[in-house]
């Protein structure tokens, strides 16, 4: 059969041809919303016009199969209307209040996982690894499934004292907001990488290889037309691998994850924050990387103990102090937790003040 | 039937509440050979705790430079059905809406000419399709293209830009997100699809502070919406809100970053000068507090992840624009900053990472933007500054 | 400056340049309109017309570059 006709730079179809009347209606004219359970809520116009949303978990890769009975669920109850969050859940987006029942009876019956809306632990945000990744010192994925099952009920029922937004980024490239999250794992490599010289010389550009290192450790090896690296200076960050395959990073012995703890991107209080090292070390053991379950739990668990209501996880450790959170949680204070990248010395501590 | 894997230590992640993606792919995998394939090459990465990818490479459609990332296995021998398994980007509707109609023809035509297999969404924003071989790449953009849709960004080009749910459905929204969002992606086809960047560049637009698409940390250009005026209190209603169980002293009062706020018990009253528009106020209590006056974005700059100098956050350039459309001032801006950046950006340099590296002012007075307080959390604490010859004349 | 003759400088510019250095696309459209003095369109325009027919191609390693498509 022939194909159809191609088209060049036509972009995205517009977005008013996917949103549901209501929306259409009431565009730019929302009063307020109410969440009326963990996986519901409601947002109510001026005009008095209502939409629910009714939310449920993704794993972010979906097969076709999936997709289609999600779509077939939105036909059923929502006229098709059907949106992803930014945070890769999907919302039913039902006008007419009759059908908010059935369709949860339906999701329920087919073991979609409602919730994530309010004060919980929603989706975590996360990239490739292993499934689609060329640069993955971990599994991106693996390590979502383990840790939403572990907090399942955080997501479906309980309450945390403000939103907990995780991340899993599979290197330290994240792609993926880890580097602004409340609790965020990123995997990271410990050993200097290794050179294929013959291949460098072919697939690489010297200059740009070198300009790729942050801490100025390559540097060139004329004799070999190739490259060579410092030992004493490489922070074993793979962008040069991702510049010049044959630059080899990763190591299944020494690979593993960090863990980064008190970011947020919001403006809400305080200002956005990074996420800082909590755990700088914890190796690879798939297929449920139990250590960084537990590792989790113990911050999780302290934060909801010891946070004010509204306070994110960044600003309840403000507030006691990161000497505190150490003490508290119990991780090991380390070398590594001490800067010395080329941020370092706005991070030391420049007063007499702090707790024992 | 496609290649029956093994697969122990994956079966292990079917176990448990949360919905599993080694489900989603088993089930790919029972009809196509491609996710079968990957499926076995996950196995096989659990197993060695390695990846088995290359990327890179000269895959993509006629006349793009764009949209779609080469993938290969580093094993072609034992997976022959992903030793070509790339990635197709579909630009996404912003605000991430869709139809079941749209989601059922993408899925038939993925099902003809892929894997079967999606992330909904990328990192960005797109409509991820993951794994096709190279001779399905021209098909599938036939198919996509002639009912609508485009391929979305990658490389050094313009990327996807995307956004929150904005006025679609949120009270919160000082700005049209999803119409800034479509105007920018058609304005700038050419500069997504033909890679003449130094590296990516990223929109992402949020219509309040609360930031939820995250720009101020994922986006070269954040778009974050604000206004210029007074916080409307509605009195009853925070007295709803107290009836109800809030403690507006601590909860509200004694949070807010400005301390512009008081409550004697009846009434809640805003110094709206010192007022910074956090949001923490209006999102806890909606009913009770609106924005009013002249609405419009703040334009931070330079946001990205940690390669090369490290994590940044995107910083104020331009404190207050007003978004309407046809958006020909932020337009022109942003053309003016991608200018400064053609002219003196090295490859792979982020716009922000040159901003460090010329400094401000000459960023600052490239695309014509006065210095002003509201860019810097404080002035200059080392006594070495420059001056110019006009300086000096002044 | 016809279009055919800078589609021409454009090519010979990327094969000068094969094995040596990759060129991105802005190397390209600097150069060009640096020797022939005309617009960065003009070249933009006519390295369009090259890719879409297939002479030139887009690459990506660590960042976008225009090359000559393998054999």
């Amino acid at each position: 059969m022939a194909l159809p006709q191609r088209r060049t730079d036509i972009g995205p179809p517009h977005y008013k041809d996917f949103l549901p009347p209501v929306i259409q209606k009431n565009y730019g004219d929302w009063k307020y919303h109410e969440i009326l359970s963990p996986g519901v809520m409601v947002h109510v116009a001026n005009s008095g016009d209502k939409i629910w949303s009714v939310r449920v978990a993704s794993p972010r890769l979906l097969s076709t199969d999936t997709i289609r009975d999600m779509a077939a669920i939105a036909e059923k109850y929502c006229g098709g209307y059907i949106r992803f969050t930014t945070r890769n859940n999907v919302e039913f987006l039902v006008s007419d209040e009759k059908n908010l029942e059935p369709l949860q009876k339906e999701l329920k019956d087919k073991k979609y996982m409602m919730g994530g809306i309010g004060n919980r632990i929603s989706n975590i945000v996360h990239t490739q690894g292993w499934v689609h990744c060329h640069s993955a010192a971990s599994d991106a994925s693996g390590l979502v499934k383990v840790l939403m099952d572990e907090f399942a009920d955080y997501f479906t029922t309980k309450e945390t004292p403000n939103k907990v937004r995780m991340a899993v980024a599979c290197c330290v490239n994240m792609c993926g907001a880890v580097h602004c999250s409340d609790i965020a794992v990123v995997a990271i490599h410990r050993k200097v990488p290794t050179i294929d010289h013959d291949k460098v010389k072919n697939m690489c550009e010297v200059p740009s290889t070198i300009a790729a290192c942050p801490t100025g450790a390559i540097s060139p090896e004329p004799s070999k037309k190739s490259v060579k690296i410092n030992a004493d200076k490489c922070m074993y960050c793979g962008n040069c691998f991702t510049v010049c395959p044959p630059i080899e990073i990763h190591d299944p012995e020494y690979d593993g994850v960090a863990i980064v703890v008190g970011g947020k991107v919001g403006n809400l209080r305080s200002n956005p924050k990074f996420s800082k090292l909590a755990i700088p070390f914890i190796k690879n053991n798939p297929p449920r990387w139990p250590e960084v379950t537990s590792a989790v739990r113990k911050i999780l668990d302290a934060y909801v103990a010891g946070a004010k209501k509204h306070e994110r996880v960044g600003e309840w450790i403000e507030r006691i102090g990161w000497e505190k959170f150490f003490k508290i949680t119990g991780l090991p204070f380390t070398f590594q937790h001490i800067d010395d990248f080329v941020i370092a010395r706005e991070t030391f501590r420049t007063a007499a003040t702090f707790k024992w | 039937m496609p290649k029956k894997y093994e697969t122990p230590l994956l079966d292990e992640l079917e176990k448990g509440p949360f919905p599993s993606f080694v489900t989603e792919i088993k089930k790919a995998a029972a009809k196509n050979d491609m996710a079968a394939d990957e499926l076995g090459q996950l196995e096989k990465s659990y197993r060695d705790k390695r990846g088995y990818w290359k990327h890179g490479g000269i895959v993509g459609v006629r006349g793009y430079g764009s949209g779609v990332i080469g993938r290969y296995s580093s094993l072609p021998e034992e997976f022959p059905n992903v030793a070509n398994f790339h990635t197709v980007r579909i630009n996404s509707i912003a605000g991430f809406f869709y139809t079941s109609k749209f989601l059922k023809e993408a899925c038939d035509i993925w099902d003809k000419y892929g894997s079967g297999l999606t992330n909904l969404h990328g990192s960005t924003g797109d409509f991820v399709l993951l794994g096709t071989t190279t001779e399905n790449l021209e098909p599938i953009f036939a198919e996509f293209s002639s009912r609508g849709w485009d391929l979305g960004g990658s490389g050094s080009a313009l990327r996807t830009p995307s956004c929150c749910v904005g006025p679609a459905r949120c009270e919160w929204s000082n700005i049209d997100t999803l119409d800034i969002t479509y105007s920018i992606t058609q304005e700038w086809q050419d500069e997504m699809h033909r890679p003449a960047f130094p590296y990516k560049f990223k929109f992402k637009t949020a219509g309040c502070a609360v930031d939820c698409i995250a720009s101020i940390a994922r986006a070269d250009c954040s778009i974050i919406g604000t206004w210029k005026g007074n916080i409307a209190v509605d009195q009853a209603e925070v007295a709803n809100y107290a009836k109800k169980g809030m403690n507006i002293q601590e909860e509200i009062v004694n949070m807010c970053p400005s301390k512009c706020m008081s409550y004697d018990g009846k009434e809640l009253k805003i110094n709206d000068a010192d007022c910074v528009r956090c949001m923490h106020c209006i999102a806890k209590m909606t009913k009770a507090l609106k924005p009013t006056g002249e609405k419009g974005a703040t334009i931070l700059i330079g946001s990205k992840a940690p390669f090369v100098i490290g994590a940044t956050l995107s910083w104020v350039i331009v404190p207050f624009i007003k978004m309407e459309p046809p958006y020909d001032e932020f337009k022109d801006l942003i053309r003016k900053m991608w200018e400064f950046w053609d002219e003196h950006g090295k490859n792979r340099e982020r716009i922000g990472e040159l901003i460090i590296r010329k400094g401000m002012r000459e960023f600052l007075e490239y695309i014509g933007i006065e210095p002003q307080a509201q860019q810097v959390k404080e002035p200059r604490r080392d006594p070495f500054f420059f001056w110019t010859e006009a300086d000096l004349q002044k | 400056m016809e279009k055919e003759e800078v589609k021409k400088k454009i090519y010979e510019l990327v094969e000068k340049s094969m094995g040596k250095k990759k060129l991105k696309s802005s190397d390209i459209q600097k150069t060009i309109s640096a020797e022939a003095g005309i617009s960065r369109d003009e070249v933009k325009d006519a390295l369009k017309d090259l890719i879409d027919e297939g002479k030139l191609i887009y690459t990506y390693f660590g960042g976008s570059f225009v090359e000559i498509p393998p054999k």
